[in-house]
């Protein structure tokens, strides 16, 4: 309550406040400007050439051809044996995106501890060796680097070694998500109540025992709730890594695009909207159970 | 019933379940290696000591680095654009009869879900199928997208401002427009304003994948040099892409942390 009360009286864009943050929206302005004017005047973007008619006529043309028109066969999304066929890819869709979330979340529960701060060099740090408090800047490190590289990077490049299926998607995504995971557990563990771990620690428990009982409680329900929510990100992108050959329907959208299949796509995107709020949906309840 | 599918020893069940149904979904006899695959693999990360460095290189890299910036820039740009006036709709502040507000709510709120469901890389596709290969097609991408997910969190943020202040210039005779203008937004902008660039920081990574369909930038250089087994150019690359991410990601915690206290 109070807080908006402070807020209102000295507004953001005066005060102290505006020194960094104001800057910053400065300098976001003028990047603005420069890059619609790159765009606009030397990339050749063409804005006003968007809302020609050719543009329209192509724009209205495709949406028809999504929705049958001029198609020599009946629409795919009309044959229930095509909804079974997709179905299968949907299935294993879903499956990418949970073996994805468990790769990340394991990944994550192994190398979090370390690069949360007051863990690595803090009061609860179990030993001061420089080993152990060099361990933060390299798994911190491998985080940035694991989530800096988006997830179509990733499988661009694993698909290099491993043969296409779900695998090297969920790998992918995997990857990408363990940085993002990692990270934020981290942050968790640095803002958590340090109180019982420390009286534990008085009490003469060990470090084992200190994370059972001080830490991994306080931090389990959030780690869940993170989890859930990079779940609902990974369902959106499977269809991304998907697109380079990992399997489930991107690979499959990509063909029918490139087939001008285009009620395939129509139905393909029916599938992955209902996997989206399938999984939304999913997420809410468990996100309710495991408050 | 109830009490056994809301209980926390359910919920293990579950992720136990799923870890178990996910793992054994994955053909594991099948081959999941290529032949040679190891051997490329091996290849690929020896050239990590070997980075292209040549000047000439370089500057392709820098080139590259700035079209990221300049579409990912401009299609935020235009998100707000679209995401402003359809979260302000949304979350109904500006109408204070209920009847009028929950249709238009309803239908805001369904459409931004619907922009934000679909990913930018589709969004992508579709555009330039339909209107060509313009960086146009990047940044429109970009904006619906991430026009929705703003919109519907403005929309939060301008729901969750208290209602203390606002009953004050109500009760000096505002408007609820005033209300709006005076009140409810100035509250709201930190809030609106920090998670904007944190869209941002995901905008960069965005646009880097929809080099896949042949929008420019660092995603589509990493694309033609592994296509061109140039290892060596593909680290060169990946430094820079996760540098730049580092740099705008430094930023926009720095910003949002002075913005949000």
């Amino acid at each position: 309550m109070n807080k908006g009360i402070v807020l209102a009286a000295e507004s953001p864009i005066r005060g102290r406040r505006f020194g960094f943050a104001g800057g910053s929206l400065v300098a976001f302005v003028v990047l603005a400007i420069a890059s619609w004017g790159f765009i606009l005047l030397v990339d050749g973007g063409d804005l006003l050439g968007l809302f020609s008619g050719e543009t329209w006529n192509r724009a209205t043309d495709f949406i028809g051809q999504l929705a049958g028109r001029g198609s020599r066969s009946e629409p795919a999304f009309l044959q229930p044996g095509e909804w079974a066929r997709t179905g299968r890819l949907a299935y294993e869709t879903l499956a990418m995106s949970v073996l994805a979330i468990v790769f990340a979340g394991i990944g994550a529960l192994l190398t979090f501890l370390p690069a949360a701060r007051n863990l690595a060099t803090g009061e609860l740090a179990p030993s001061r060796s420089p080993v152990w408090r060099s361990l933060f800047f390299v798994v911190r490190g491998a985080y940035m680097f694991l989530r800096g590289i988006p997830e179509l990077i990733w499988a661009m490049i694993i698909l290099f070694f491993l043969s296409p299926g779900i695998l090297p998607g969920a790998l992918a995504l995997g990857l990408h998500n363990l940085g993002i995971l990692g990270k934020l557990s981290a942050e968790v563990v640095e803002d958590m109540d340090p109180r019982p771990a420390r009286a534990l620690r008085v009490a003469g428990a060990g470090s084992f025992q200190m994370l059972a009982y001080g830490i991994m409680p306080q931090v389990l329900p959030k780690f869940l709730t993170y989890l859930l929510y990079r779940w609902e990100m990974v369902i959106r992108t499977t269809i991304v890594v998907g697109f380079v050959g990992a399997g489930g329907l991107g690979r499959e959208f990509r063909l029918a695009m490139s087939w001008f299949h285009y009620t395939d796509v129509a139905l393909l995107l029916m599938w992955y909207l209902l996997l989206v709020v399938a999984v939304d949906m999913l997420c809410a309840y468990l996100r309710r159970i495991s408050r | 019933m109830r009490r056994l599918i809301e209980s926390r020893g359910f919920l293990t069940v579950l992720l136990v379940a799923a870890l178990v149904w996910s793992v054994s979904s994955v053909d594991w006899g099948g081959p999941l290696v290529h032949t040679g695959g190891f051997a490329a693999l091996l290849q690929f990360l020896r050239a990590i000591l070997s980075p292209e460095v040549s000047p000439s290189f370089v500057i392709v890299a820098l080139g590259a680095s700035w079209e990221t910036i300049a579409y990912a820039v401009a299609g935020i740009t235009l998100a707000v654009a679209l995401g402003f006036p359809l979260g302000v709709v949304a979350s109904g502040v500006l109408v204070r009869s209920a009847r009028a507000r929950w249709p238009a709510m309803l239908g805001t709120r369904f459409l931004l879900a619907f922009l934000r469901s679909i990913h930018e890389l589709v969004w992508a596709w579709l555009f330039v199928v339909a209107i060509g290969l313009s960086p146009m097609a990047a940044i429109f991408a970009l904006a619906i997208p991430y026009g929705g997910i703003l919109g519907r969190i403005y929309a939060d943020i301008l729901n969750d401002v208290p209602a203390q202040p606002l009953q004050a210039l109500r009760a000096s005779g505002g408007s609820e427009w005033k209300v709006f203008l005076y009140g409810r937004l100035p509250i709201a902008l930190p809030d609106m304003l920090s998670y904007t660039f944190y869209r941002f920081e995901c905008a960069i990574r965005a646009v880097i994948i929809m080099s896949f369909v042949g929008i420019g930038g660092l995603g589509y250089q990493i694309l033609l040099s592994l296509n061109d087994l140039l290892y060596n150019e593909v680290w060169t690359l990946l430094f820079f892409l996760v540098a730049l991410i580092a740099v705008v990601d430094i930023w926009s915690n720095a910003v949002r942390r002075r913005l949000v206290s």
